[in-house]
Protein backbone atom coordinates (compact mmCIF):
# COMPACT_ATOMS: atom_id res chain seq x y z
CA UNK A 1 0.00 0.00 0.00
CA UNK A 2 1.20 3.67 -1.25
CA UNK A 3 2.05 6.01 1.79
CA UNK A 4 -0.14 9.39 1.65
CA UNK A 5 3.24 11.04 0.85
CA UNK A 6 4.10 8.92 -2.29
CA UNK A 7 0.45 9.17 -3.35
CA UNK A 8 0.38 12.80 -3.20
CA UNK A 9 3.79 13.65 -4.56
CA UNK A 10 2.37 11.10 -7.62
CA UNK A 11 -0.86 13.26 -8.05
CA UNK A 12 2.01 16.66 -8.18
CA UNK A 13 4.25 14.61 -10.32
CA UNK A 14 1.04 14.00 -12.49
CA UNK A 15 0.11 17.55 -12.41
CA UNK A 16 3.37 18.88 -13.64
CA UNK A 17 3.57 16.18 -16.42
CA UNK A 18 0.07 17.60 -17.76
CA UNK A 19 1.46 20.95 -17.56
CA UNK A 20 4.88 19.90 -19.77
CA UNK A 21 7.34 20.38 -17.18
CA UNK A 22 10.50 19.94 -18.36
CA UNK A 23 11.71 18.62 -14.97
CA UNK A 24 9.28 16.69 -14.29
CA UNK A 25 9.49 14.49 -17.48
CA UNK A 26 13.30 14.04 -16.14
CA UNK A 27 12.04 12.73 -13.15
CA UNK A 28 9.87 10.26 -14.05
CA UNK A 29 11.75 8.94 -16.73
CA UNK A 30 14.60 8.48 -13.73
CA UNK A 31 12.42 7.07 -11.30
CA UNK A 32 10.78 4.53 -14.02
CA UNK A 33 12.29 3.77 -17.29
CA UNK A 34 14.45 1.56 -15.88
CA UNK A 35 11.50 -0.42 -14.34
CA UNK A 36 9.36 -0.14 -17.40
CA UNK A 37 12.34 -1.08 -19.77
CA UNK A 38 13.28 -4.42 -17.48
CA UNK A 39 8.73 -5.22 -17.36
CA UNK A 40 9.02 -4.80 -21.12
CA UNK A 41 12.29 -6.95 -21.62
CA UNK A 42 11.13 -9.85 -19.70
CA UNK A 43 7.24 -9.27 -21.93
CA UNK A 44 9.28 -9.23 -25.04
CA UNK A 45 11.72 -12.11 -24.38
CA UNK A 46 13.41 -10.56 -27.27
CA UNK A 47 16.83 -8.99 -27.83
CA UNK A 48 18.06 -5.73 -25.82
CA UNK A 49 17.43 -3.41 -28.70
CA UNK A 50 14.55 -4.24 -29.20
CA UNK A 51 13.52 -3.46 -25.50
CA UNK A 52 15.22 -0.27 -26.90
CA UNK A 53 12.97 0.37 -29.56
CA UNK A 54 9.93 -0.55 -27.68
CA UNK A 55 10.64 1.45 -24.46
CA UNK A 56 11.03 4.55 -26.96
CA UNK A 57 7.89 3.62 -28.49
CA UNK A 58 6.39 3.59 -24.90
CA UNK A 59 7.58 7.00 -23.85
CA UNK A 60 6.23 8.98 -26.75
CA UNK A 61 2.83 7.55 -26.87
CA UNK A 62 2.94 8.19 -23.14
CA UNK A 63 3.64 11.54 -23.79
CA UNK A 64 0.92 11.68 -25.72
CA UNK A 65 -1.49 9.74 -23.71
CA UNK A 66 -0.96 11.82 -20.65
CA UNK A 67 -3.65 14.23 -20.94
CA UNK A 68 -6.26 11.21 -20.99
CA UNK A 69 -5.02 9.83 -17.65
CA UNK A 70 -7.34 9.84 -14.78
CA UNK A 71 -5.15 9.00 -11.70
CA UNK A 72 -7.15 5.52 -11.64
CA UNK A 73 -4.12 3.59 -11.50
CA UNK A 74 -0.89 4.42 -10.83
CA UNK A 75 2.01 6.33 -13.46
CA UNK A 76 3.83 3.03 -13.44
CA UNK A 77 0.51 1.00 -14.28
CA UNK A 78 -0.62 3.27 -17.22
CA UNK A 79 3.07 3.32 -18.73
CA UNK A 80 3.33 -0.20 -18.22
CA UNK A 81 -0.03 -0.73 -19.64
CA UNK A 82 0.79 1.26 -23.02
CA UNK A 83 4.08 -1.13 -22.71
CA UNK A 84 2.08 -3.81 -23.23
CA UNK A 85 -0.13 -3.30 -26.08
CA UNK A 86 3.24 -1.65 -27.84
CA UNK A 87 5.13 -5.55 -27.27
CA UNK A 88 1.84 -7.46 -28.45
CA UNK A 89 1.42 -4.80 -31.33
CA UNK A 90 5.74 -6.13 -31.96
CA UNK A 91 4.19 -9.74 -31.63
CA UNK A 92 1.43 -9.60 -33.54
CA UNK A 93 2.61 -8.26 -36.90
CA UNK A 94 5.89 -10.00 -36.42
CA UNK A 95 5.12 -14.03 -36.22
CA UNK A 96 9.07 -14.61 -36.25
CA UNK A 97 9.65 -12.89 -33.54
CA UNK A 98 6.91 -14.54 -31.61
CA UNK A 99 8.33 -18.24 -32.97
CA UNK A 100 12.31 -16.71 -31.19
CA UNK A 101 10.35 -15.55 -27.76
CA UNK A 102 10.06 -19.30 -27.15
CA UNK A 103 13.82 -20.16 -28.68
CA UNK A 104 15.85 -21.63 -25.84
CA UNK A 105 18.31 -19.05 -25.69
CA UNK A 106 15.79 -16.85 -23.46
CA UNK A 107 18.03 -16.24 -20.41
CA UNK A 108 20.36 -14.01 -22.00
CA UNK A 109 17.33 -12.04 -23.72
CA UNK A 110 15.06 -12.03 -21.17
CA UNK A 111 16.77 -10.01 -18.40
CA UNK A 112 16.84 -13.20 -16.72
CA UNK A 113 20.07 -14.27 -14.70
CA UNK A 114 21.78 -17.04 -16.03
CA UNK A 115 24.07 -17.47 -12.92
CA UNK A 116 23.58 -18.18 -9.72
CA UNK A 117 22.85 -20.75 -7.06
CA UNK A 118 19.15 -22.10 -9.09
CA UNK A 119 19.99 -22.34 -12.97
CA UNK A 120 17.38 -24.70 -13.24
CA UNK A 121 14.41 -21.99 -12.26
CA UNK A 122 16.10 -19.57 -13.96
CA UNK A 123 15.70 -21.98 -17.32
CA UNK A 124 12.35 -22.73 -16.44
CA UNK A 125 11.39 -19.26 -15.89
CA UNK A 126 12.60 -18.58 -18.95
CA UNK A 127 11.09 -21.40 -20.77
CA UNK A 128 7.73 -19.90 -19.74
CA UNK A 129 4.86 -18.44 -22.28
CA UNK A 130 5.78 -14.82 -22.61
CA UNK A 131 2.16 -13.72 -20.44
CA UNK A 132 2.97 -16.31 -17.98
CA UNK A 133 6.42 -14.52 -17.27
CA UNK A 134 4.84 -10.80 -17.37
CA UNK A 135 2.41 -11.98 -14.79
CA UNK A 136 4.41 -13.42 -12.83
CA UNK A 137 7.03 -10.16 -12.86
CA UNK A 138 4.59 -7.92 -12.23
CA UNK A 139 3.02 -9.77 -9.09
CA UNK A 140 6.01 -10.83 -7.47
CA UNK A 141 9.07 -8.27 -8.59
CA UNK A 142 7.09 -5.16 -8.73
CA UNK A 143 4.61 -6.63 -6.34
CA UNK A 144 1.70 -4.58 -8.09
CA UNK A 145 -2.12 -6.23 -7.10
CA UNK A 146 -4.06 -8.23 -8.94
CA UNK A 147 -6.51 -4.86 -9.97
CA UNK A 148 -3.56 -3.53 -11.45
CA UNK A 149 -2.46 -5.98 -13.81
CA UNK A 150 -5.75 -6.61 -14.85
CA UNK A 151 -5.76 -2.81 -15.94
CA UNK A 152 -1.94 -3.76 -17.80
CA UNK A 153 -2.64 -6.91 -19.12
CA UNK A 154 -6.26 -6.18 -20.21
CA UNK A 155 -8.13 -8.38 -18.96
CA UNK A 156 -10.39 -9.07 -15.85
CA UNK A 157 -9.49 -9.75 -12.21
CA UNK A 158 -10.41 -12.96 -12.59
CA UNK A 159 -8.68 -13.78 -15.28
CA UNK A 160 -5.74 -12.88 -14.10
CA UNK A 161 -5.70 -14.84 -11.08
CA UNK A 162 -6.38 -17.82 -13.48
CA UNK A 163 -3.48 -16.75 -15.07
CA UNK A 164 -0.98 -16.22 -12.32
CA UNK A 165 -2.19 -19.86 -11.24
CA UNK A 166 -1.55 -21.42 -14.74
CA UNK A 167 1.74 -19.47 -14.52
CA UNK A 168 3.02 -20.42 -11.29
CA UNK A 169 1.94 -24.38 -12.41
CA UNK A 170 3.55 -24.25 -15.58
CA UNK A 171 6.69 -23.26 -13.32
CA UNK A 172 6.56 -26.09 -11.34
CA UNK A 173 5.68 -28.48 -14.14
CA UNK A 174 9.09 -27.34 -15.93
CA UNK A 175 11.15 -27.90 -12.43
CA UNK A 176 9.80 -31.05 -12.06
CA UNK A 177 11.12 -32.38 -15.49
CA UNK A 178 14.61 -31.06 -14.99
CA UNK B 1 9.48 -23.74 -3.94
CA UNK B 2 7.30 -24.26 -0.69
CA UNK B 3 5.72 -21.40 0.11
CA UNK B 4 4.40 -18.57 -1.55
CA UNK B 5 6.81 -16.55 -0.09
CA UNK B 6 9.92 -18.36 -1.22
CA UNK B 7 8.02 -18.66 -4.56
CA UNK B 8 8.36 -15.06 -4.53
CA UNK B 9 12.13 -14.88 -3.26
CA UNK B 10 13.33 -17.63 -5.98
CA UNK B 11 11.61 -15.19 -9.02
CA UNK B 12 12.85 -11.66 -7.37
CA UNK B 13 16.07 -13.47 -7.61
CA UNK B 14 16.00 -14.83 -10.91
CA UNK B 15 15.14 -11.61 -12.51
CA UNK B 16 17.91 -9.10 -12.85
CA UNK B 17 17.45 -5.99 -11.26
CA UNK B 18 16.47 -2.94 -13.42
CA UNK B 19 19.36 -0.81 -14.19
CA UNK B 20 19.62 2.65 -15.19
CA UNK B 21 18.16 3.50 -18.86
CA UNK B 22 21.26 6.17 -19.94
CA UNK B 23 19.79 7.03 -23.63
CA UNK B 24 19.89 10.69 -22.82
CA UNK B 25 18.20 11.45 -26.24
CA UNK B 26 15.17 9.46 -25.03
CA UNK B 27 15.17 11.46 -21.76
CA UNK B 28 15.10 14.61 -23.20
CA UNK B 29 12.46 13.81 -26.77
CA UNK B 30 10.18 12.64 -23.79
CA UNK B 31 10.34 15.94 -22.18
CA UNK B 32 10.19 18.12 -25.63
CA UNK B 33 7.29 15.39 -26.44
CA UNK B 34 5.17 16.30 -23.65
CA UNK B 35 5.82 20.13 -23.50
CA UNK B 36 4.68 20.16 -27.17
CA UNK B 37 1.31 17.91 -25.71
CA UNK B 38 0.82 20.26 -23.55
CA UNK B 39 1.06 23.15 -25.77
CA UNK B 40 -2.05 22.13 -27.94
CA UNK B 41 -5.18 22.76 -26.97
CA UNK B 42 -7.21 19.83 -25.71
CA UNK B 43 -10.67 20.95 -27.40
CA UNK B 44 -11.09 21.05 -31.22
CA UNK B 45 -13.64 22.23 -33.44
CA UNK B 46 -15.32 19.95 -36.18
CA UNK B 47 -17.97 20.12 -38.37
CA UNK B 48 -20.64 17.37 -38.78
CA UNK B 49 -22.59 17.79 -42.17
CA UNK B 50 -22.10 21.40 -41.53
CA UNK B 51 -22.78 21.40 -37.54
CA UNK B 52 -20.11 22.67 -35.70
CA UNK B 53 -19.45 20.83 -32.52
CA UNK B 54 -16.27 20.81 -30.37
CA UNK B 55 -14.80 17.52 -29.18
CA UNK B 56 -11.79 16.24 -27.23
CA UNK B 57 -8.73 15.41 -28.76
CA UNK B 58 -7.88 12.18 -29.09
CA UNK B 59 -11.36 10.64 -29.34
CA UNK B 60 -13.25 9.37 -32.42
CA UNK B 61 -15.20 11.23 -34.56
CA UNK B 62 -17.94 8.77 -33.65
CA UNK B 63 -17.78 9.61 -30.07
CA UNK B 64 -17.63 13.66 -30.44
CA UNK B 65 -20.29 13.04 -32.63
CA UNK B 66 -22.80 10.79 -30.67
CA UNK B 67 -21.60 12.65 -27.55
CA UNK B 68 -22.78 16.01 -29.96
CA UNK B 69 -26.28 14.38 -30.18
CA UNK B 70 -25.37 14.39 -34.30
CA UNK B 71 -26.99 10.77 -34.43
CA UNK B 72 -24.45 8.84 -36.75
CA UNK B 73 -25.69 5.36 -37.30
CA UNK B 74 -23.23 2.12 -36.01
CA UNK B 75 -24.59 -0.79 -36.46
CA UNK B 76 -21.98 -2.99 -35.35
CA UNK B 77 -21.00 -0.72 -32.29
CA UNK B 78 -17.48 0.21 -33.56
CA UNK B 79 -16.40 -3.08 -34.29
CA UNK B 80 -15.22 -2.24 -37.79
CA UNK B 81 -17.54 -4.47 -39.38
CA UNK B 82 -20.51 -2.76 -40.62
CA UNK B 83 -19.14 0.64 -42.35
CA UNK B 84 -22.21 2.19 -41.75
CA UNK B 85 -20.49 4.66 -39.59
CA UNK B 86 -18.54 5.70 -42.55
CA UNK B 87 -17.68 9.35 -43.40
CA UNK B 88 -16.17 11.86 -45.97
CA UNK B 89 -13.58 14.06 -45.23
CA UNK B 90 -13.86 17.55 -46.03
CA UNK B 91 -11.26 19.21 -44.87
CA UNK B 92 -8.54 18.17 -42.04
CA UNK B 93 -7.57 14.85 -43.43
CA UNK B 94 -4.13 15.64 -41.56
CA UNK B 95 -5.89 16.17 -38.25
CA UNK B 96 -7.02 12.42 -38.23
CA UNK B 97 -5.05 9.58 -37.02
CA UNK B 98 -3.85 7.31 -39.58
CA UNK B 99 -6.03 4.38 -41.34
CA UNK B 100 -5.18 0.73 -39.60
CA UNK B 101 -5.15 -2.76 -41.33
CA UNK B 102 -9.24 -3.14 -39.88
CA UNK B 103 -10.66 -0.09 -40.96
CA UNK B 104 -8.67 -0.58 -44.60
CA UNK B 105 -10.16 -4.32 -44.52
CA UNK B 106 -13.40 -3.25 -43.70
CA UNK B 107 -13.28 -0.21 -46.22
CA UNK B 108 -12.81 -2.55 -48.79
CA UNK B 109 -15.43 -4.58 -49.34
CA UNK B 110 -17.68 -1.40 -49.45
CA UNK B 111 -19.36 0.45 -52.04
CA UNK B 112 -19.55 4.33 -52.70
CA UNK B 113 -15.56 4.65 -50.88
CA UNK B 114 -13.44 7.18 -52.09
CA UNK B 115 -9.64 7.53 -50.79
CA UNK B 116 -11.26 10.30 -48.66
CA UNK B 117 -13.72 8.36 -46.96
CA UNK B 118 -12.87 7.11 -43.03
CA UNK B 119 -14.44 4.45 -40.37
CA UNK B 120 -16.00 7.23 -37.98
CA UNK B 121 -15.60 4.82 -35.24
CA UNK B 122 -11.49 4.42 -36.02
CA UNK B 123 -10.46 7.83 -37.02
CA UNK B 124 -9.24 9.75 -33.75
CA UNK B 125 -9.21 13.52 -33.78
CA UNK B 126 -6.32 15.70 -33.46
CA UNK B 127 -7.17 18.71 -35.17
CA UNK B 128 -10.26 20.72 -36.74
CA UNK B 129 -11.81 18.71 -39.58
CA UNK B 130 -15.55 18.79 -41.18
CA UNK B 131 -16.90 15.54 -42.36
CA UNK B 132 -19.96 14.37 -44.26
CA UNK B 133 -21.92 11.25 -43.34
CA UNK B 134 -22.29 8.84 -46.04
CA UNK B 135 -25.86 7.14 -44.31
CA UNK B 136 -28.43 9.08 -43.51
CA UNK B 137 -28.16 10.30 -39.70
CA UNK B 138 -30.32 8.09 -37.13
CA UNK B 139 -33.00 11.09 -37.10
CA UNK B 140 -33.35 11.28 -40.62
CA UNK B 141 -34.57 7.78 -41.47
CA UNK B 142 -38.30 7.27 -41.82
CA UNK B 143 -38.32 4.88 -38.86
CA UNK B 144 -35.32 6.75 -36.97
Amino acid sequence: MKSLDAQTSETDLVARLKAGDEDAAHEFFDRYAARIRRFIANSLGAAADEADDILQETFIALADALPFFRGDSSLFTFACAIAHRKVLSLIRTNARRARLMRGASMAEHAGLRDTGADREFNRALAELRPEHREVLLLKYVEEIGVSEIALISGISEHAVESRLARARKALRKALKEE
Amino acid sequence: MDTEKDFAAKIKSAIEPARGVGDRELRNSFATRLRLVAARPDVVPIEFNGERVEVRRGGTLLGAAIKNGVRLMHVCGARTLCATCRVVVESGEDNLTPMRGTEKFSLRWHLSVSPRTRLACQARVNGPVEVESVFPLCGELPNG
